[in-house]
């Protein structure tokens, strides 16, 4: 009897222990073993893993958010579609997405807020980390030779068409007859060989995949809407700022460290690239990095928010001082 | 070898009644290997764009790259054990539920339209739903795996409670039995059958929704990892996954069968099949 009930003693131990182990230490339990990442506060931030989001997996790989006491928890999204929802409602604190669909989702009255940069236009033509692009043998030369073709986008309505369509009218061209076909970035170099479009707008690592086949690069359109255009930042909602301010500090000093650091080591970037992407090793070193600013160029966000609104996207200029920091 | 010799052999000595056909696996690895070949050599002769559709040989050796890191071992685990949590959850769900009304014939008049309305709608229809209770993580793929399963397992349970023997029926319910004695000596035998054809379908259901799940919505597991390399352009990797994808269904459906056969060994529809 006391044999079984030892047994059973003994059982509950080991269950409790194995439950417990890693989450609540015991204060005896020998401190000076204490991982250092006992007392982070988790955060989490989702974003698609493509190259624009390299500098938050590179700061949390230098342990810049460590450092503030941040645990970072990287939620992959397959699309921005999905991340303005869960941070709305608070399933993640922050996420990343193109400043057009912000612009769009605070002139319907989401309470969104920017709170560091992420990436930007090269704002070198020609050799920007997206452009529109033709096939070898394309009669199609320049931005204003679109009128009336068919280009295709990943988004329709948001910041590759309007950004094309600034390239077209800056090309002298008219927009106004471009007729756009939303494709996914993986199609969209099929869909130009095949014929089914006359134009892609492409991104990374999809252009460099382009250009290595002979396809032509006919215009850098983010570069075309203005001079190092901002193109996408790290955003959280009002509610966030409200009821965790000190935790929207810590972040924004972190991503703003690793901002800076991917954007002074281009090389790590290129590395980090191969731990959360598929791009091959080759690909990764010699595709175009788009800029990783720490600060957010306020004009060209007014340049955005313009061409919003002329296309049609939004009925109402957003209060772009409620959206940024 | 001695595959390559009747291989060669039905050809010719079609009708000599003295060679045995192929045994099924053999066909099947010939079939496979036909399939291998035209995705080697398609691309290789010009037919599709090989930047689009990569040689057989390309894939198998990004499915080598694939295979050496811990991420691809870690998402293989993740998809196999959402795929099992959803389809235990389905199992147990279907049989239980599907014991009770069809048990019951004034419980199963009254859920007939309800079961016929729920049951067409498009477990991938409900994704908006998912995301939307579950975000991202691993929760939203189950509740899409369970919905689609649910709904195979317990139309088959339905229909073998519904091919019990009137006589046999009656004859429990006049000698007393209990309700669960009923179930467990009458019912159950006639349903087991029905059963397994729906452990069968549910679990390859199961395995679709798991995958377009992930790959979808982007819960952790392979059907991630297949979007991962399309918006990484590794298009070889890409289809190296989607093999491993296909691998996996194989083995689903052949363990499937064999469950199948072990719960069954008594009945005479795998009774029958031994002595060929």
């Amino acid at each position: 009897m006391t044999k079984i009930r030892a047994v059973l003693a003994a059982a509950s131990v080991l269950f409790l222990t194995a439950c417990g182990g890693g989450q609540t230490p015991s204060p005896d339990a020998s401190d000076a073993g204490r991982p250092a990442s006992a007392g982070l506060t988790s955060v989490k931030v989702s974003v698609i893993p493509i190259v624009d989001v390299a500098p938050v997996y590179l700061g949390a790989q230098e342990g810049f958010f460590a450092e503030e006491g941040l645990k970072l928890e990287l939620v992959s999204a397959q699309g921005g579609a999905a991340i303005v929802p869960a941070v709305v409602s608070g399933q993640v604190e922050f996420g990343f997405s193109n400043f057009t669909s912000l612009i769009i989702a605070r002139s319907k009255g989401l309470p969104l807020k920017v709170v560091t940069p992420g990436a930007g236009s090269t704002g070198a033509q020609g050799k920007d980390f997206g452009g529109v692009v033709v096939k070898a043998d394309s009669p199609l030369k320049s931005a204003a030779d679109l009128a009336g073709k068919r280009v295709a986008v990943n988004t329709l309505n948001n910041i590759n068409d309007t950004t094309v369509r600034a390239s077209i009218r800056a090309a002298g061209g008219d927009p106004k007859n471009v007729e756009f076909v939303e494709l996914p970035f993986p199609d969209m170099l099929a869909a130009l060989d095949k014929g089914s479009v006359d134009a892609v707008q492409v991104v990374e690592p999809f252009l460099a995949t382009a250009q290595k086949n002979g396809d032509r690069v006919i215009a850098s359109n983010y570069v075309d809407t203005a001079p190092e255009l901002a193109i996408a930042g790290y955003f959280t909602s009002e509610q966030t700022i409200a009821s965790k301010p000190d935790l929207v500090k810590r972040f924004t000093s972190a991503m703003l460290k690793s901002l800076k650091y991917a954007s002074d080591n281009p090389d790590a970037v290129r590395k980090v690239l191969l731990t959360y992407t598929k791009i091959d090793s080759a690909m990764a070193g010699s595709l175009t990095l788009p800029t990783y600013p720490s600060e957010i160029n306020r004009g060209s966000l007014e340049t955005l928010s313009k061409l919003a609104l002329q296309d049609g996207l939004i009925q109402t200029a957003p209060d772009l001082g409620g959206l940024l920091p | 070898m001695t595959v390559a010799v009747t291989a060669g052999t039905p050809g010719r000595g079609r009708g000599g009644r003295r060679h045995r056909p192929l045994p099924t696996w053999a066909l099947g690895l010939i079939g496979l290997a036909g399939l291998v070949t035209v995705v080697e050599l398609a691309p290789r002769a010009g037919l599709v764009d090989e930047r689009f559709l990569p040689p057989f040989s390309d894939m198998v050796s990004a499915l080598a790259d694939q295979a050496a890191t811990a991420e691809f071992w870690q998402s293989l685990l993740e998809t196999l054990r959402g795929w099992a949590i959803g389809l235990s959850i389905a199992m147990v769900a279907g049989v239980v539920l599907g014991i009770l009304i069809g048990g019951i014939p004034l419980l199963r008049a009254a859920m007939n339209s309800t079961i016929e309305f729920l049951r067409p709608i498009p477990s991938v229809a409900l994704i908006p739903l998912a995301v939307l209770l579950f975000g991202t993580d691993m929760r939203s793929t189950l509740l899409l795996v369970v919905y689609a399963a649910f709904w195979q397992v317990l139309v088959q349970v339905l229909y073998g409670v519904q091919d019990v023997d009137p006589v046999a029926r009656e004859t429990a319910r006049s000698y007393r039995f209990r309700p669960l004695t009923q179930v467990r000596t009458v019912i159950w035998p006639t349903a087991l059958p029905y059963m397994m054809t729906g452990f069968r379908l549910g679990a390859a259901v199961a395995l679709i929704l798991e995958i377009t799940g992930e790959l979808i919505i982007g819960s952790p597991g392979l059907g991630r990892q297949i979007a991962v390399a399309q918006t990484s352009g590794a298009v070889a990797a890409m289809y190296a996954l989607v093999i491993v994808v296909g691998l996996i269904g194989v083995v689903v459906n052949v363990i499937a069968r064999a469950a199948e056969r072990r719960a069954l060994r008594w009945h005479p529809s795998i009774r029958g099949e031994v002595p060929r």
